[in-house]
């Protein structure tokens, strides 16, 4: 599958929304941080600077995902960190250990507050994964 | 997918869905609109949302809407949902991110014709003095124990820091200081983030305005407020940035087991919630106690910016260029309060997102120059059009636990409003409208085009003729700094 048909952008009407999809959990967990840090910056132009390993627990798969994808906004606040890059190491779905490469000093074009559950739910369909998610911005 | 014909017609402008309409409602759910703007919520899925907010566990009356609604995430944007206490449920997802996200409105003694010639320089500082953009770190260095002090206390925090004078406070929903914040229920992460970006505005549809009054309404209200036509006004807007996301980041997943525990069964997991007495929810409630406290004390820094910007530019070359607080007040908030319910004095939690508390007159936490006239409440336009000024009323009391409308709404998604829009040629537009644009992001500009929002004078008109609040002046702007 292509990157570009990996996640696209879902209209919504106050705030973002991207539909994401992956083969497994894994590669659904990775094309969404994907598409949610394209949609704030041309990360294809970042050159990693900075390699962070992320490992989060949760009590389900789709908040595990939201968890996970918080982590990562929040080192982007705190840390200026914006992330272009992201391996999973080991998964389970309620807990993921992940690899994430980020660089300083990019420009975001928006900002994301954070990523709601709102009508979350990974979907398995045709030998793969799908999940539409909401960002607050 | 909802119709129109699955709604009743209690009003002119007041629709409901009644509680038969689907199995799980506890509550009918009501729209304040007219036939166009009930329209409008019904091509996305704000309505739906409404309907979820009315399976909430402990809800009395209605779920409600005001005519801004628009499609949020959990709670629709412009809902208000009342529970009873104490076992009635608190949500941090019907509050929202953003947490006392809200509006301060400053009066000046300057007409539009004086500041006309300076407006460019006042809009310029303006964005230099007042920190804005997406992370932006704030110029007012908190320490950790301060930080405390500040999550306790709100705009007190700012006036014994000097950023305040007394006479802001009083003219402040709750003085700026609302009761129950515990710091020990806030998280690290939280503290992290919202600690370096005290008197910051942030980006998204964050922003300061500089306006002109060009009507009143309400001779009376007015005078009492301090305004007049063709005076100069100064609107902000923003909240709690991310101390607060932060904070309701952390209680959503919390609250994630909670349901569990509680049992509570839910049609969308945005709307997660916890009784109002459960730990939970008194953690919660604890916690955003302290992001409400933040936003108050985080207006209350900016307000001391703009002073200090309007005496940059303006000393000596207008006579007075004093900045005086109107008003500042809430519009994401849970709070506890009493209304009469079937005759039955309640005390409740009302949960407004995206919806301004709106007191009428006789509200004793009202300063004494308001009581008279019914609580302030400021609606913003979208950028380029016009914002009002109206008063809580005995109608807002009885029919919506003392709310009303909290702005424009949106009627186009920000990827659309992007296409449709540049933002170059939206500042050309606004400043050939003699708007001064001040904005750190172009693309940010566009998403807030006034094309993406409902006409705000079709929303005032509605809250007004459907009695939940009442016009007092209309402002239109004159300057524009944004993120």
């Amino acid at each position: 599958m292509s990157r570009q048909a990996n996640f696209s952008e879902v209209e919504h009407t106050a705030d973002w929304a991207i539909r994401v999809r992956g083969a497994t959990l894994p590669e659904l967990f990775v094309n969404a941080a994907t598409g949610m840090y394209s949609l704030v910056a041309d990360i294809s132009a970042i050159t990693p600077t900075v390699e962070r390993e992320v490992e989060v627990e949760s009590v389900d798969a789709e908040a595990l995902l939201v968890k996970w994808l918080n982590e990562l906004l929040y080192h982007t606040e705190t840390g200026g960190e914006v992330f272009c890059a992201f391996r999973v190491e080991a998964f389970e779905p309620t807990h993921i250990q992940s690899i994430v490469k980020a660089g300083r000093g990019v420009e975001l074009k928006k900002q994301i507050k954070a990523v709601t559950f709102h009508n979350l739910q990974i979907i398995s369909s045709g030998g793969g994964y799908q999940a539409t998610l909401v960002f607050d911005v | 997918m909802i119709r129109k014909q699955d709604f009743k017609r209690i009003g002119e402008y007041l629709w409901e869905i009644p509680q038969t309409f689907r199995e799980d409602m506890r509550v009918p759910a009501r729209i304040y609109a007219d036939d166009a703007l009930l329209e409008a919520a019904l091509g996305e899925r704000s309505v739906e949302q409404l309907v979820n907010t009315a399976t909430l566990p402990g809800i009395v009356e209605y779920a409600l809407a005001m005519p801004d609604i628009h499609q949020g995430y959990g709670f629709p944007i412009g809902g208000v949902a009342a529970t009873r206490l104490p076992h009635g449920i608190i949500s941090p997802g019907g509050v929202g991110y953003d947490i006392n996200c809200g509006v301060r409105v400053m009066g000046t003694h300057i007409t539009h014709e004086e500041i006309t010639p300076h407006i460019g320089e006042l809009a310029t500082a303006l964005y230099y003095n007042c920190p804005s953009g997406v992370g932006e770190k704030g110029s007012i260095k908190v320490t950790e124990a301060e930080f405390d002090d500040l999550c306790v206390k709100g705009a007190r925090w700012a006036l014994g820091r000097g950023y305040a004078r007394p006479q802001d406070l009083p003219r402040t929903e709750e003085s700026g200081c609302l009761a129950g914040a515990h710091p020990d229920k806030v998280s690290k992460r939280a503290r992290e983030r919202g600690r370096p970006q005290v008197g910051t505005l942030g980006a998204g549809n964050h922003f300061i305005e500089v306006d002109k009054v060009t009507a009143v309404y309400d001779q009376d209200a007015a005078r009492a407020m301090g305004l007049f036509e063709g005076q100069v006004t100064v609107q902000i807007h923003c909240g709690s940035r991310g101390f607060g996301h932060q904070i309701c980041t952390d209680y959503v997943d919390e609250f994630q087991s909670a349901i569990k525990k509680y049992d509570i069964k839910l049609p969308d997991r945005e709307l997660v919630c916890a009784p109002f007495d459960s730990p939970e929810g008194q953690s919660y409630f604890a916690a955003m106690a302290c992001a409400a406290n933040y936003a108050f004390a985080n207006r209350q820094v900016l307000l001391y910016h703009i002073r200090r910007s309007f005496e940059q530019v303006l000393a000596g070359k207008v006579s007075d260029w004093d900045v005086f607080q109107v008003y500042d007040i809430a519009h994401n908030m849970a709070k506890v309060e009493t209304h009469e319910i079937d005759g039955e004095r309640m005390q409740v939690c009302v949960h407004r997102k995206g919806a301004t508390r709106a007191f009428g007159p006789g509200f004793e936490g009202l300063p004494p120059e308001y009581r008279a006239i019914g609580q302030p409440v400021l609606v913003p336009g979208s950028m380029g059009t016009a914002s009002y000024v109206l008063v809580g009323t005995a109608g807002s009391m009885e029919q919506t636990f003392g709310s009303t409308c909290h702005g424009a709404g949106r009627v186009m998604s920000r990827a659309q409003a992007k296409r449709q829009v540049r933002g170059d040629k939206l500042r050309g537009e606004l400043e050939h409208q003699g708007i001064a644009v001040r904005a750190g992001s172009l693309p940010g500009l566009a998403e807030e085009a006034p094309s993406a929002y409902k006409d705000v004078d079709r929303v005032v008109e509605v809250v007004q003729r459907a009695g939940i609040a009442r016009q007092v002046a209309r402002l239109e702007p004159i300057a524009v700094i944004k993120g």
